[in-house]
């Protein structure tokens, strides 16, 4: 469903293990009734193991063992399966690795547009996204590109105000009226221009701050309460003043002065002489505002509001709230959203004036028409190495360049586990033109007609491999399918030098021969179809279901009527998709000389030590037809 | 005060000690220059942080606001978050699965067939507030890929090195609350969680220490009062955001249809969840007078919901204040019609008001704070104040009322006394010229000489107050007055670059070993006067979970 047919995936043997909770398995003991729903409901058991009453013991043992058909159909199966050439083999652990069972740490943090590397120490300055000329177009997300604006008056190229452009979309800065005076260091410029709107209540905030900052430094810190009532008295004479003309701050300056309001309430209200070892230590240390919080909201509930204390000479003042906007406080305009309905309805705005959700999704929360968007520097990315979450042992470590694309260490699991590939079998009986053997089409497979499936397992270690392939007879889901795989007991030769083959002699021309026949032959149970060196093809023969409410009803499937919602709706659209569980089991006999301590664990004579894997696996077959 | 003795002195101790740590970062700024410019050349994408952190940037706590549809993180100190994520079925899908990218994302086009109206919203959400329809496991899935994406993606740092901050809404169901963070604790080494909540950051971020927070949330409005930052009152309401896109859903079903639609699929809803949302997100509005017809006149050209991609079709500008008005304000719908869970939010609002104590309602109701998707739509906000303006001047601050009570009312008219004086007098006086624009909305009892101008009259103790706190000008109280805020995430920031220690700091051996059970239940530490989100840093040998107990 999610790739072209046919296709394969792994389920990470870590969905197994749920996450733990401590406190649920004291919850079911306490109580078996409220035990949260583990299994999931729609989690239906198509081979015929008894309902399991979730009693407290049982339920706790189902989640460990395996014996569970994986249902592909299940919403949870979406979290746990991978592409085979996405997961990682931890070495020490002998298990599988999905993105979800290893943790990472970043190695380097570059720009994937220009690919400088940021040092850390910049990453977070830089709000987390390239400092240069990077820009993506805020309404399309293509890389912007520095040029200059075409001059009638005879300006060189290389003159003259420069603007961003999108070459996807033909956006520039100028649709938002913003020119740079250079064409380097755009992000500064950017920064400086998005400012300038909310100039004077910065420029206020900052004065503020300045003063503030002064209280807060400890070499400072007997500076009075008089001082700073002082300064603040002079600040209010001011704030009336400005505040008719002020036009509503930004986020940014909004926050600012927020916060430089708490810290000067924080410094005023712990300066209090009844404690005099927060005079001495900082003033916003936090002990002090919890402190003070503790002891006003029970002592003076009644005066808390008004900001003030009965002797304010022996109590400090009392923590009150943002009253002026510089300090913070913003009340909603007086005339409403007026303007801005009006800006609604106005033909110059319509549909496409208007911010998309993904548009706004990386701009200012206030962002709202497509004007408001600004240009996105790029976001960067990191080089990450992975280690295993259980052992810590490393499986990825790339170089730490941002233009290698090589990498010290990784142990990528397709090396380890067979690499599992499917194509249809053409269906033909005459064995006189295979070549023009009508393949099934896989995007329309009818349903209730056998067709056969190959699996070919390419095993890539430098042993040989014994598989067991297992599958539940009846697929899980409201369509079911019969699957059965013919020869599901087989062998994979080791992945010895490809000059092994060749030399084995003269066998192999004649070999292909053979594949050429068996290709022609009839599948046959309990025989493998083919065989090479290193990998091994078995056939499944696939009977695809009916689907439900389709014309071929088949009578299946009621039984799950009630299967919950949930499942249904976020499946409906996918039913029809061919998807078969196979459980693979395969061990093998590795060296024993990386860990002497497995030994135990049924030891060979000559120092080998029988490993074992298993998993599942899921094989997209195709889709199924609505009708016969 | 002989009871807060212990926590004091232990709070000196941390105080002494954290100290140390603010000097050392503290001491570069001193000569007043650079940090203060640093921080507000900021734009909202430069997310510079709080002053200092480059000598300490492992320190910084990383906040996520996590809700039912969308979860936002960033850091402390920035005024935004990095990052906005939602959980639609395009997050959901598989590892290499690029349909979404080949294919055109669900839900932007027309379903193939009509959808109930719950199943069509049910992909789009991390959870329900029941928690029976909810599989927990797959939160967990889904919680824990959004984590790992943000943190590789957007926060571009390793999970799980820094402190962890959760902004959550007050009210949340154990089963999840569980779930939610043994996901977070097992998969990563975040050494401590803090827990804050959503309604007090919200207050916190619009600069008050009281307000009545109305988050229009997805699955059901809430409604908070919030004094001194405790959390008085909580109601809920499911007129929300849910319902508004349902109904914005069936709106444009209709639209689409044509008009001539059957009466099997009257309920259900044809068109893309996804175009729905960005009609919504776009042109959803609220009209503020039902006389008002200039706006309403406008056509408007939106993509056709019958086939998005291609085609666009003229709505009626007027149309599409439809759902905001039917589903959040309720006009024309009696109370005794609507159901406990269902009341529209300006009742809402007037009967939380209602509940408080007198002091707390005048505080509150001059702090209204809109957060929340639907405090976007335009004109909502002004109609929503409008409403509960009408009905405070229509049933005063007494909750009683009924045929009962006018009759009574008639019969002590026939007396000549004045019995309809509502027990209003009290709150509503306090009142500076301020607040003279807001006055004829709030008080209109039209017997009585309006309270709030009539010369206030003081006892000896506010007059007493005033004379010693001259230079601080009175709060405004008892009138109609909307505070804008910057949302809870923002206001989880501010509070942690304040170095605020939150209430609920779940540390990651204890949770492991009990997990929520752990959590103590002792009736000192519920105390009122800590449980205002902020706790005194000492004893740490037993945890809370406060107001998620």
């Amino acid at each position: 469903m999610s790739r072209p047919f046919p296709y394969t995936y792994i389920s990470c043997p870590c969905a197994d293990t749920p996450v733990p909770d401590p406190a649920r398995k004291r919850r079911s003991r306490e109580s078996p009734q409220k035990s949260p729903s583990k299994p999931p409901p729609e989690r239906v058991n198509p081979s015929g193991e008894d309902k399991k009453e979730p009693t407290k013991y049982e339920q706790l043992e189902e989640d460990e063992e395996e014996e569970q058909t994986f249902d592909p159909r299940s919403p949870r199966s979406n979290f746990s399966l991978y592409p085979p050439e996405q997961l990682l083999y931890c070495e020490e652990c002998h298990q599988i690795k999905c993105p979800r069972c290893i943790t990472e740490e970043i190695v380097s943090w570059f720009c994937p547009s220009c690919l400088f590397e940021t040092p850390s120490s910049m990453v977070r300055s830089d709000g987390n996204r390239c400092g240069r000329n990077c820009f993506n177009c805020p309404v399309c997300t293509a890389p912007l590109a520095v040029s200059t604006i075409e001059n009638a008056t005879g300006n060189g190229a290389q003159h003259g105000p420069w603007v961003l452009s999108c070459g996807y979309c033909l956006w520039t800065t100028l649709d938002i009226g913003i020119k740079f005076d250079k064409p380097t260091n755009i992000r500064s410029q950017l920064q400086k221009m998005t400012d300038s709107t909310a100039q004077p209540a910065i420029d206020r905030s900052r004065q503020a701050s300045r003063t503030f900052g002064d209280l807060k430094s400890p070499l400072s810190t007997f500076a009075s309460i008089d001082e700073q009532s002082a300064a603040r008295e002079h600040e209010e004479e001011q704030s009336p003043s400005q505040e008719q003309e002020a036009p509503p701050m930004g986020t940014d300056a909004r926050f600012a002065a927020l916060k430089s309001f708490y810290r000067t309430q924080i410094a005023e209200t712990s300066s209090s002489p009844n404690d005099p070892l927060s005079t001495d230590f900082g003033f916003s240390s936090p002990g002090a505002l919890n402190r003070l919080m503790s002891l006003y909201a029970s002592s003076s509930r009644l005066s808390g509001l008004y900001g003030g204390s009965k002797k304010p000479k022996s109590k400090p003042p009392v923590m009150r709230e943002a009253i002026t906007a510089s300090e913070g406080l913003q009340l909603a305009p007086e005339n409403g959203d007026e303007d801005l309905i009006k800006r609604l309805t106005s033909p110059s705005c319509g549909w496409d004036g208007m911010a998309s959700t993904e548009q706004r999704a990386a701009q200012s929360p206030d962002a709202r028409f497509t004007d408001d968007l600004l240009p996105l520097p790029a976001l960067l990315r990191t080089k990450r190495a992975k280690r295993c979450k259980s052992c810590k042992h490393i499986l990825v470590k790339p170089e730490t360049k941002p233009q290698s694309t090589r990498f010290r260490i990784r142990l990528i699991a397709l090396s380890y586990i067979p690499l599992p590939t499917l194509r249809p079998l053409a269906l033909s009986t005459s064995s006189t033109l295979p070549t023009i053997a009508p393949t099934p089409d896989l995007n329309s497979l009818p349903p209730l007609r056998p067709v056969h499936v190959l699996l070919t397992l390419k095993n890539h270690m430098f042993d040989p491999v014994r598989i067991t392939l297992a599958t539940p007879p009846v697929t899980p889901g409201n369509v079911a399918t019969k699957v059965t795989v013919l020869s599901p007991q087989f062998e994979i030769g080791a992945n010895s030098d490809v000059w092994d083959e060749a030399l084995q002699g003269a066998s192999a021309p004649l070999k292909g021969d053979a594949t050429a026949i068996g290709m022609r032959g009839v599948p046959e149970a309990g025989k493998v179809w083919d065989k090479g060196r290193n990998w091994t093809t078995v056939v499944l023969e696939v009977v695809p279901g009916t689907l439900p409410g389709s014309s071929a009803e088949g009578g299946d499937g009621n039984g799950e009527g009630d299967e919950g919602v949930l499942a249904v709706a976020s499946q409906k659209a996918d039913e029809d998709v061919l998807e078969i569980p196979v459980f693979v089991r395969m061990d093998w006999d590795a060296d024993a000389q990386l860990d002497q301590g497995n030994v135990g664990k049924g030891s060979k004579p000559d120092d080998k030590v029988t490993r074992e894997l298993a998993y599942w696996m899921v094989l997209g077959v195709g889709r199924i037809q609505p009708s016969l | 005060m002989a009871t807060d003795s212990p926590s004091m002195s232990a709070s000196k101790r941390s105080s002494a000690t954290s100290n140390l740590r603010h000097s050392q970062t503290a001491r570069p700024d001193s000569p007043h220059t650079p940090q203060q410019q640093l921080r507000s050349g900021n734009t909202s994408f430069t997310s510079t942080t709080s002053p200092g952190s480059s000598f300490r940037n492992e320190d910084d706590a990383i906040i996520f606001e996590i809700g039912a549809r969308w979860l936002r993180a960033g850091f402390e100190g920035n005024s935004a978050p990095a990052c906005v994520i939602g959980f639609g079925p395009e997050d959901s899908r598989r590892v290499g699965d690029y349909r979404g990218w080949t294919q055109g994302s669900l839900g932007a086009g027309r379903l193939a067939q009509p959808v109930d109206a719950e199943e069509w919203a049910r992909a789009y959400e991390l959870w329900r507030p029941d928690s029976r329809e909810v599989d927990l496991g797959l939160v967990e899935d889904k919680i824990e890929r959004a984590f790992r994406e943000t943190y590789n993606q957007y926060l571009l740092t390793d999970a799980g090195t820094s402190r962890l901050v959760l902004v959550l809404p007050s009210l949340m169901s154990h089963p999840l609350l569980s779930s939610l963070l043994s996901t977070l604790f097992s998969r990563w080494r975040f050494p401590s969680v803090t827990l804050l909540s959503s309604a007090t950051m919200s207050a916190t971020a619009a600069g008050l220490r009281s307000a009545l927070v109305v988050d229009l949330g997805w699955a059901e409005t809430t409604i908070t009062a919030i004094y001194e930052y405790r959390e008085m009152i909580t109601k809920r309401t499911t007129r929300a955001m849910k319902q508004l896109m349902q109904e914005m859903g069936r709106l444009l079903t209709e639209l689409a249809s044509g008009g001539n639609q059957n009466d099997d699929a009257e309920d259900k809803i044809s068109v893309g969840f996804a175009y729905c949302e960005e009609v919504v997100s776009r042109f959803a509005w609220c009209i503020l007078q039902a006389e008002e017809s200039s706006a309403s006149e406008q056509t408007l050209s939106i993509p056709s919901p019958a086939n998005p991609e291609q085609e666009y079709m003229d709505v009626s500008f007027a149309r599409l204040t439809e759902p905001a008005e039917k589903v959040l304000i309720a006009p024309g719908t009696a109370e005794h019609e609507m159901d406990d869970e269902e009341k529209s939010i300006p009742l809402l609002i007037y009967n939380t008001l209602l509940t408080l104590p007198p002091d707390a309602r005048g505080t509150c109701m001059s702090r209204i704070v809109f957060v929340g998707g639907g405090s976007r739509i335009p004109g909502l906000r002004q109609r929503i104040l409008k409403e509960v303006s009408l009905l405070v001047d229509r049933h005063g601050w007494s909750p009683i009322r009924g045929k009962a009570l006018e009759r009574l009312r008639q019969r002590l008219e026939g007396l000549k006394l004045s019995a309809r004086s509502p027990p209003s007098g009290t709150e509503t006086i306090k009142s500076n010229g301020k607040a003279a624009n807001d006055e004829d909305a709030s008080s209109g009892d039209e017997e009585k000489p309006d309270p709030s101008k009539e010369e206030p009259e003081l006892d000896f103790v506010e007059q007493k107050l005033r004379r010693q706190n001259k230079d601080i000008p009175v709060p405004v109280q008892g009138v109609l007055r909307e505070v804008e805020s910057l949302g809870p995430w923002a206001g989880a920031s501010l509070t942690t670059s304040l170095k605020i220690r939150g209430m609920v700091e779940i540390e990651r051996e204890k949770f492991l070993q009990h997990g929520l059970a752990g959590a103590t239940r002792d009736i000192d530490l519920h105390v009122p006067d800590r449980r205002s989100g902020l706790r005194s840093g000492g004893d740490r040998s037993s945890w809370t979970l406060a107001g998620w107990a």
